[in-house]
């Protein structure tokens, strides 16, 4: 694996930087939602924070499952959402406007993740 | 409150806004720890006397019966004489009694303070074309080298031939109300020293000498209490002092206060006058020590201006003036809303506020407990209390009361009417009393409140009082589902501040071990700005707030460590704590630190939005909403206080009141987007809006001149609210009516 980003185009670069990103938010997560479920708040931040952590190491390591975990943890939100506010707009808006773009973001690197798979495979045919 | 923080943006997506928050930390406000000062017991609950030692401390204020420091007698005015209240001449009849169709002769227009106007050339059809007719500079905005401390909140009187009013700093003005042009001005040169929390100059009030005949100078005359504690009476027609009031026209009110520095007391609000006799109130800055001047309330003649009478809280029976080195008893509730006034029964409706050391109570005597945060209908004759109504009880929450009470007549039991007053409150509950002896007319429950709390030595009430006849204009409590942000970072972050607080809803006891939350907070329901009342349809107008506060009590060590001291200390510097922040409460155990519930990276609150409503209230149908919405939208808020631009009716705060007239009209600024605006008064649609220079933190009044109607508000803006400073009061007429 360590030629993975041996050769990088510049989607490669993105997906990186997106990877490392989720990774923080979900560190961010992790670490304030094990504050919160310790003060009896909601357990949902710590939870999608682990998945998120996941998600992102995956995606830096060029694994499309990564892309598919941070899209299990967006449907999470979703339903996790809805449940705690209901269809109010102003209430989802800061659950699941940023996550929701963040997700558009990882559709799109789908292919690319797909591209850096098929690669290490070749490679590893070799 | 600060301005509203709101709201995420496309402009900001979760990928900008992830490294700023994941460098948010979650150490809360203040510090844990128990008290290291005892409590003191009931013996050490007395002010001090002229024998009591000096606290050495850098941190502590002087003796009471230190002299007053330079300038706190601003014109160095001799003593004022006494009179007895008996020989008060008999009043003439008031334009404020009965104003002209086109006047609005007092503060709140007319006697009732209803904030209704007669006046119908505007209405919802025509209202969008309302253009500006003039605007006028009052001149009095920071100069460089200045704190911003300005907030004018100017509501301008018209009576006749003139538009009176005052700047943020007290000058005197009488201006055309046609054409804005200015007829005369009195400058009362006021220090910026002066100015306590907020320059501010609510208004003046319009009085008519039954002494000094019709035609002779002061016949008609423009009273104003100043910043610097200065009650000034000039001639209505040419601006000049008036010789036969105090001396030389002006009377010295920190008369008997006892030890003091500038800024430390203050008038904002335009003093009523009560069949000849002129009240006067005051604010007394926030938080700074338990022995703070004291809140007492006077009543002056308003032909001479001698002293009347005195209602000194801690001496019940004593309505004199102080001798000597005696002053008025410290640290008792002060009250700076402004006061209504009732001539035919002879009351004067005092909302007090609370006793110095707000966060604070087991220093108070049983007389402050009975009166503070309350409504005091105070005999202008003798200037002893008639009946008192409390609208929280042993207020440790900064629940002190900002509204003017409305008079209105309300549909008694058997069918006759009782003289009613509306007085709305910060907590969101509008009690309705009958004014001739306090009683609710509509029902009031005492309900279980935390109690005794987790201050030792400080219990808390077993029960609060609850207005259930009117709508609460508050939302239910705060739950962790209620916090709100751009992202789920930040809505996090405030999901576990909200969880480290202590909350148990509107009335959380006050703790030192960690911040509790306040909600509503000291700017919540209603302010200052009052509520407007249309007569002819019933229909009551109340904008309001939802803005929590996030407190805690900090150890006296720990207070000084933060460097909180009182602004009377030889060593305090200007921005070390003050009003409606932090604070030394110095001479008690505990300081205080006051913040909004908010994140303090973002600058947005940590609840959802709206944070500023306004409601219809139909009076003369059981009190029912007729509607209610967000009041201010999002174009001049945002994250890190940015300007988003969006014309997203969010519902800011906001501050000052609305006039509603019988075009069927409401015209409110108010809300920290800096717009007015006109909302139909039956149906609640805004149906025109204007971008003001300035923020409209102040009540608007409406007028005719020449035939045509004006509606006028001081763009003056508002410091904490964090709208634009200006000087501009500006004036809306219907096109092809422009001065």
């Amino acid at each position: 694996m360590p030629n993975t980003y041996g050769n990088r185009t510049l989607t490669e670069w993105l997906t990186l930087v997106l990877g490392v990103v989720i990774v923080l938010v979900g560190l961010f997560f992790v670490i304030g939602g094990a504050q919160l479920a310790m003060l009896g708040g909601s357990v949902y931040y710590l939870i999608c924070g682990v998945v998120l952590v996941a998600s992102g190491v995956f995606m830096v390591l060029g694994r499309t499952l990564g892309a598919f975990l941070y899209l299990g943890a967006l449907a999470y939100t979703w339903v996790w959402s809805l449940w705690e506010v209901g269809f109010s707009p102003v209430d989802l808006l800061p659950r699941d406007f940023g996550p929701t773009l963040l997700g558009i973001l990882v559709v799109l690197t789908i292919p690319v993740l797909r591209r850096l798979e098929t690669r290490r495979t070749l490679r590893g045919a070799v | 409150m600060r301005r509203s923080h709101l709201l995420a943006t496309a402009a900001c997506v979760t990928l900008a806004c992830a490294p700023l928050a994941a460098n948010a930390q979650f150490a809360p406000a203040g510090s844990g720890g128990s008290p290291t000062a005892s409590v003191p017991g009931p013996g050490n609950a007395d002010e001090p006397t002229a024998t009591t030692p000096a606290s050495t401390s850098r941190f502590s204020g002087p003796s009471p019966y230190a002299p007053q420091a330079p300038g706190v007698n601003a014109a160095n005015l001799p003593d004022i004489g006494s009179m007895d209240p008996n020989d008060v001449p008999q009043m003439v009849p008031q334009q404020s009694a009965a104003p002209a169709q086109g006047d609005w002769s007092a503060y709140g227009r007319d006697d009732s303070q209803t904030r209704y106007s007669p006046l119908s050339e505007i209405t919802p059809q025509n209202a969008d074309q309302l253009k500006v007719a003039f605007v006028y500079h009052t001149g009095s905005y920071p100069r460089p080298g200045q704190t911003n401390k300005w907030a004018a909140e100017t509501t301008p009187i018209k009576v006749g031939d003139g538009l009176y009013m005052c700047s943020a700093q007290n000058d005197i003005m009488k201006l055309d109300p046609a054409t804005g042009k200015e007829i005369w001005r009195h400058n009362i040169n006021e220090k910026y020293e002066a100015i306590p929390y907020t320059a501010a100059c609510k208004g003046v009030t319009y009085f008519t000498s039954s002494q000094v005949p019709e035609g002779q100078p002061c016949h008609n005359r423009i009273l104003e209490g100043t910043l610097d504690m200065r009650l000034i009476a000039v001639d209505a027609a040419t601006g000049n002092l008036c010789e036969g009031f105090g001396h030389g026209g002006q009377v010295n009110l920190m008369q008997g206060m006892g030890e003091s520095v500038p800024g430390f007391v203050s008038m904002t609000t335009p003093p009523p006058v009560v069949n000849g006799v002129v009240v006067v109130n005051h604010e007394v800055l926030d938080g700074q020590r338990r022995w703070a001047p004291s809140g007492v309330i006077r009543g002056y003649d308003a032909e001479s201006g001698k002293f009347l009478w005195a209602w000194d809280v801690n001496n019940p029976n004593d309505h004199s003036q102080p001798t000597g080195n005696n002053h008025y008893s410290r640290g008792t509730p002060n009250s700076w809303a402004a006061m209504t006034g009732d001539n035919a029964l002879g009351l004067v409706y005092v909302p007090t506020g609370n006793s110095a050391s707000d966060y604070y109570s087991a220093l108070r005597s049983p007389e402050e407990n009975k009166v503070s945060s309350a409504v005091v209908a105070i005999d202008v004759k003798t200037g002893a209390p008639r009946w008192v109504f409390q609208t929280a009880h042993k207020d440790v929450w900064d629940y002190d009361i900002g509204s003017q009470a409305t008079l209105m007549d309300m549909p008694g039991p058997d069918g006759q009417t009782v003289p009613a007053l509306i007085m709305p409150t910060k907590r969101g509950q509008t009690f309705v009393l009958d004014r001739r002896d306090g009683k609710p007319i509509l029902p009031v429950e005492e309900r279980p409140a935390p109690s005794p709390g987790v201050i030792p030595g400080d219990p808390r009430t077993p029960t609060q009082p609850w207005s259930t006849g009117m709508p609460a204009l508050r939302v239910p409590d705060l739950k962790e589902t209620d916090m709100w942000g751009m992202s789920p970072l930040d809505q996090l972050f405030c999901r576990i501040k909200f969880r480290r607080a202590n909350y148990t809803g509107e009335f959380t006891p006050p703790s030192v071990d960690k911040p509790w939350i306040e909600y509503p907070g000291y700017n919540g329901g209603s302010d200052w700005g009052s509520m407007s009342y249309d007569p002819q349809s019933g229909i009551l107008i109340a904008n309001w707030n939802i803005t929590p506060m996030y407190d805690q009590l900090v150890t006296r060590k720990k207070a000084d460590q933060l460097g909180l001291m009182p602004i009377d200390d030889p060593n305090y510097k200007p921005g070390g704590g003050g009003a409606e922040g932090n604070g030394a409460m110095d001479g008690t155990p505990y300081g205080i630190v006051v913040t909004p519930f908010w994140n303090q990276y973002t600058g947005m609150m940590c609840n959802r939005p709206p944070y500023g409503m306004i409601t219809a209230i139909d009076m003369k149908h059981g009190q029912k909403v007729l509607w209610q919405h967000p009041l201010g939208t999002a174009r001049a808020n945002g994250p890190w206080g940015l300007p988003t631009g969006l014309p997203w009716e969010i519902g800011t705060p906001n501050n000052g009141g609305s006039v509603v007239t019988a075009g069927g009209l409401v015209f409110i600024g108010a809300a920290t987007d800096n717009q007015i605006r006109a909302i139909d008064e039956h149906t609640g649609k805004v149906v025109w809006s204007a971008v003001l220079p300035g923020g409209g933190q102040a009540n608007p009044m409406t007028y005719e001149a020449n035939g045509h109607q004006y509606v006028a508000i001081m763009a003056g803006g508002h410091h904490f609210m964090m709208t634009p400073v200006s000087d501009q009061l500006v004036v809306y007429a219907l096109p092809d009516h422009k001065g």
